[in-house]
């Protein structure tokens, strides 16, 4: 009894500070969304923040990534057509790479490169003005944080992770009709008859329910893991460790949510 | 602009000073400017937030005060290439470009380290007078005989 009650109250201790630090997350997402929701919230500062958060998370790494996705769409529908056509499905390769690569691969790389790039960054950011009290200093200038820090992240973010998976996602189309039918226009209704029926509308609104779900992720978990940073210099790759394994975590949370969903 | 000494005797009555007066804007030691962004920027964006002027406006605004005040060269620099005098000047502005009805200088000694700083405040303060309206140095009372003029 005497060694269980010590090891009882510090995975009790460890429990709490996990609560805290996942209520307090939604209760930042809660503000940002309301903030984000009011007009008002948006001046020339806050949309020159947007503006910035969306150059440094979308814009800057636009060729890169779009060449990544291209090669992975690429090499993902040519392993799917060829297995389809060993066992007579060839009907069937169209959908099954499109459900493959747009319903479930693309949104999902793109939120874990976005929270690898752009979410650890955000992390980092947000700890060290907490740490070095510039959060302090500009709320004393009379300038609310909230409005022109972050929640200006959060929307720059999620309209990048918007942006990306779209632009991937007609990419891999494109790479899918080049791949299933060649380079001709005559099969365009066959394909579209294809597309109709995988992308129905309550699978089209489950995708962006989803890519909204990872873009909110990326920028409310690092920015309230930052937020949490207690005013030590030493914190900070703490605070960017944790925020990123967090973030990873509900990643793949809201990834085996929309499988559950769909499927079971 | 009316320039009012406020001496203190210790850090505590300090911290109480300051817990008294929380609507004046502080130039501290412990309230940096945002490493990411130019001086000029830090500046600006005070009038862009809070009178949602566009940059350019902004911009112009925070340049014309930094021309007066002789530290043009400083716009673009961001914090960690600044000088102890850039620093404190870049942090004077961005509190004075908002005209808010008292400035709260505090330790001005920890902000001018390398400056005889008393004449050095006086003159920068006299130059923006037009711009400001109360300005409070809060001091400790054994950096008086610093101040031949208070």
């Amino acid at each position: 009894m005497a060694l269980l009650a010590p090891f009882l109250i510090r995975r009790g201790a460890a429990l709490l500070a996990t609560w805290r630090i996942w209520r307090d997350t939604l209760r930042f997402a809660g503000r940002a969304t309301v903030t984000a929701a009011t007009p008002s919230a948006y001046n020339s500062a806050t949309r020159t923040v947007v503006m910035k958060q969306i150059y440094f998370t979308a814009w800057q790494i636009l060729p890169g990534f779009t060449l990544f996705a291209a090669l992975l769409s690429f090499v993902l529908i040519q392993i799917v057509v060829t297995t389809a056509a060993k066992f007579g499905l060839s009907d069937y390769a169209l959908e099954v790479s499109m459900r493959l690569l747009v319903l479930e691969l693309l949104p999902l790389i793109t939120a874990l490169f976005v929270a690898l790039r752009s979410g650890s960054a955000i992390n980092t950011e947000v700890a060290l003005m907490k740490i070095q009290g510039e959060i302090e200093a500009l709320e004393d200038a009379g300038v609310d944080t909230l409005r022109l820090e972050l929640m200006p992240r959060v929307i720059g973010g999620m309209i990048s992770v918007l942006a990306l998976t779209a632009l991937t996602s007609v990419l891999a189309l494109v790479l899918a009709y080049l791949a299933v039918y060649g380079l001709q226009w005559w099969s365009f209704p066959d394909f579209t008859r294809v597309m109709g029926k995988v992308f129905d509308t309550p699978v089209l609104a489950g995708i962006l329910l989803k890519s909204l779900a990872f873009g909110l992720a990326v920028t409310v978990i690092p920015v309230a893991e930052g937020m949490a940073t207690p005013r030590k210099l030493f914190m900070a790759p703490i605070s960017v460790l944790r925020g990123m394994v967090r973030l990873f975590f509900a990643l793949m949370l809201i990834e085996v949510a929309s499988l559950a969903f769909k499927y079971i | 602009m009316n320039l009012v000494m406020k001496w203190q005797t210790d850090d505590a009555g300090r911290r109480a000073f300051l817990a008294d007066h929380p609507d004046s804007i502080l130039v501290s030691p412990d309230l940096p400017l945002r490493a990411n962004l130019s001086v000029l920027d830090n500046i600006a964006l005070i009038p862009q937030y809070q009178a949602n002027l566009d940059y350019d406006a902004a911009a112009d605004r925070a340049w014309s005060l930094l021309q007066r005040v002789g530290q043009s060269g400083a716009a673009f620099k961001r914090d960690p290439d600044l000088s102890h005098e850039e620093r404190f000047v870049a942090k004077l502005l961005r509190a004075a470009i908002g005209r808010p009805p008292v400035i709260l200088v505090d330790r001005p000694g920890m902000l001018l380290p390398d400056l005889h700083y008393p004449p050095y405040l006086e003159a920068l303060l006299g130059s923006l007078a037009d711009t400001l309206n109360d300005c409070w140095i809060l001091d400790y009372t054994w950096n008086a005989p610093l101040y031949p003029n208070r």
